[in-house]
């Protein structure tokens, strides 16, 4: 982690979404969203299904090709800034049954940095191992995937980013089919990465524990409803707009 | 052995490896099903290759064929991009369109020429030992034998090069993407070289065959493994080994070289299936009735742990209060008796100190939710397993 001498909260934007909007099939999934994301926040973007919250990160991340707007990760074009940024995509958006073991899904999180042809070498492997061990996870390296639980492999996951050692996080819905303790421990270390000075952005599904585990939190419902700090916006208007009068019902889900 | 049996031998290993490398990750990418499209629809570019250069091993026909092979994967991907049908059906439409128009092409102009439907689809390997490449006059060896060896060596350096490119994108196509390594060029490069293999296979095993060469050693190989380069190693082994012993079949059978190596194939993969270690079919049955053992054994410990009272842990009466088949009933009570967790006083079961330890460390488990662990004690109780 070398990159703690940026200030926390100085005010800089991290991540910058103008106009985007993405459509399947010409259908809009998310209609002109500006976003502005600052610096060093551990974010929550919230809202009900199908409301675009993975299609939001993937088309940040160049996943998905937007039919207009512009996407800018500090001020430049997300493909020269790429380094700087780490996904964690849903666990179900993988299979598991790869015949790969714990430590080589970590080793990815090298390839970026390595760059087309080149191998990875000692040097990956040890930072690597030590995602692994950060996580909790050092004892399954050498386990196929498959043997894992729900949220060790969330856990897999989580080191396979913090491998990337980026400045910013997207994560989809993290927290899915996990344990508490798992949960617990992912919220951890999400706020450790917050302390160093790392933006966090989290597709998250259970209200209850926004105000707990995040500091800012986005609304979206294919338009953006609102965003900002946790403690000014996330009330009761905010959550009619987003949800529909019946959201009440969704946080007891 | 003649030489010609040798070169015979040679050359369907060679094929069988260069399609035990794609054919790995056709069947990690579930896309078994595009090679046996791909090796359809080449027929109307071998066709069209052939008119022009009039030599069925000529470069440019393989590049014309490997053409229609990506164009194939293009419709349909395009076809099943409109959602109006899923991509089963849409493979389903696109290559009986293409090879139908092959062999309309081959019936109105080829009559007159060496290229009937037969030899594109099942291939001759037994032929191919006369078809010399001759450089300069001097006979080098059979010429399908530089056709494939070349096209396994550019596969080979490709697979070397761009390993860690084709593993991330096959497991995960979104964290390939968000790298900077484009799943559509990797995806295009792999389907290139399934298609160059297919064509440069043809002459061998023919066109059809060539999918079971493609799919059958990686699919036996993905069940005895669980590491993708091993996965590699072990498709390769399996292709070989068909390879050879298909011909001694054919040759003792005096029957198809090509039909003999699939049916080696088949064979193998219905061995491994059934024998497998961990995911074969009798691995599976025996740790399931083991796992089933095993359950009924501490379904009977909690059943005395709770009842104290001597009626209900009376030999006679374990059967109707635990409403098991009296063959289930002994081998709960053998298995718990071989382990020492259980002791008999005048035909009245108890716990012993062991059994009672076991016990109440599973019941913590199943309320604390952590089911999982509880294979792990077993490891440290069991001295016979169920």
């Amino acid at each position: 982690m070398d990159k703690k001498k940026i200030p926390v909260s100085a005010g800089r934007i991290a991540v910058k979404v103008d106009d985007l909007t993405v459509a399947y099939n010409y259908k809009p999934v998310l209609w002109d969203i500006d976003l502005e994301i600052p610096e060093g926040v551990l974010m929550a973007i919230v809202g009900p299904n199908g409301a675009g919250k993975s299609t939001l990160i993937k088309s940040i991340l160049g996943i998905l090709k937007p039919i207009a707007g512009s996407v800018s990760i500090y001020n430049q074009p997300y493909e020269k800034q790429r380094s700087l940024v780490a996904y964690v995509p849903q666990k179900g958006s993988v299979d598991w049954d790869f015949p790969t073991t714990a430590l080589d899904v970590v080793m990815m999180g090298t390839y970026g940095s390595l760059g087309w042809i080149k191998r990875p070498g000692q040097k990956e492997k040890k930072a690597a191992l030590e995602a692994l061990e950060k996580v909790g996870m050092l004892p399954f390296k050498g386990r196929q995937i498959s043997q894992l639980s729900g949220g060790q492999q969330q856990r897999i996951f989580l080191a396979r980013a913090l491998v990337q050692n980026a400045s910013i996080y997207f994560m989809d819905e993290p927290f899915q089919g996990v344990d508490a303790t798992t949960e617990i421990a992912i919220i951890n270390i999400l706020k450790e990465l917050r302390k160093a000075g790392k933006t966090v952005i989290v597709v998250h599904h259970d209200l209850q524990t926004v105000p707990e585990y995040f500091d800012w939190v986005t609304f979206l419902n294919v338009k953006k409803i609102a965003t900002g700090p946790v403690k000014d916006i996330f009330n009761d208007d905010n959550l009619t707009k987003t949800y529909g009068i019946n959201y009440k019902v969704s946080i007891q889900e | 052995m003649s030489s010609a049996q040798i070169e015979i031998q040679l050359i369907a290993s060679v094929v069988a490896i260069a399609c035990a490398i794609p054919g790995t990750f056709l069947v990690l990418r579930k896309m078994a099903m595009i090679s046996d499209a791909i090796s359809h629809s080449i027929l109307p570019g071998i066709v069209i290759g052939f008119f022009i250069t009039q030599d069925l091993n000529s470069p440019l026909l393989i590049f014309l064929a490997a053409l229609t092979g990506i164009i194939t994967v293009v419709l349909v991907e395009y076809i099943q991009k409109t959602g109006l049908v899923k991509e089963d059906t849409a493979i389903g439409l696109v290559f009986p369109t293409l090879f139908s128009i092959g062999v309309i092409l081959i019936a109105k102009n080829a009559n007159d020429v060496h290229l009937d439907v037969d030899a594109v689809l099942l291939g001759e390997l037994a032929f191919a030992p006369f078809d010399r490449l001759l450089i300069a006059g001097a006979d080098v060896g059979p010429k399908a034998l530089w056709v494939i060896g070349s096209i396994l060596i550019i596969s080979v350096i490709l697979l070397i090069a761009f390993f860690k490119e084709l593993k991330v994108s096959t497991f995960d196509k979104g964290l390939a993407a968000s790298l900077g390594f484009s799943p559509a060029i990797i995806h295009y490069g792999l389907m290139g070289v399934s298609s160059i293999t297919t064509v440069g296979a043809f002459d061998a095993v023919g066109a059809i065959l060539v999918v079971a060469l493609m799919i059958a050693p990686a699919a036996t190989a993905y069940l005895l493994t669980t590491n993708l380069k091993h996965m590699l190693i072990y498709a390769i082994c399996f292709g070989v080994f068909s390879a050879i012993s298909g011909y001694w079949l054919a040759h003792s059978l005096d029957a198809s070289i090509a039909g003999s190596i699939t049916t080696m194939l088949g064979l193998l993969f219905l061995a491994v299936y059934l024998f497998a270690p961990t995911k074969g079919v009798i691995a599976v049955m025996y740790r399931e009735k083991q796992q089933r053992t095993e359950v009924s054994l501490l379904t009977f410990l909690l059943h005395l742990r709770n009842h104290t009272e001597e009626r209900e842990r009376h030999v006679n009466h374990l059967n109707e209060h635990i409403n098991w088949q009296k063959v289930r009933s002994k081998t709960v009570l053998d298995l718990a008796l071989k382990n020492n967790m259980i002791k008999f006083d005048k035909n009245i079961v108890s716990l012993t100190e062991k059994g009672n330890n076991f016990t109440s460390q599973a019941i913590d488990y199943i309320i604390t939710n952590e089911d999982s662990k509880i294979e792990h004690m077993k490891e440290d109780f069991f001295l016979f397993r169920g």
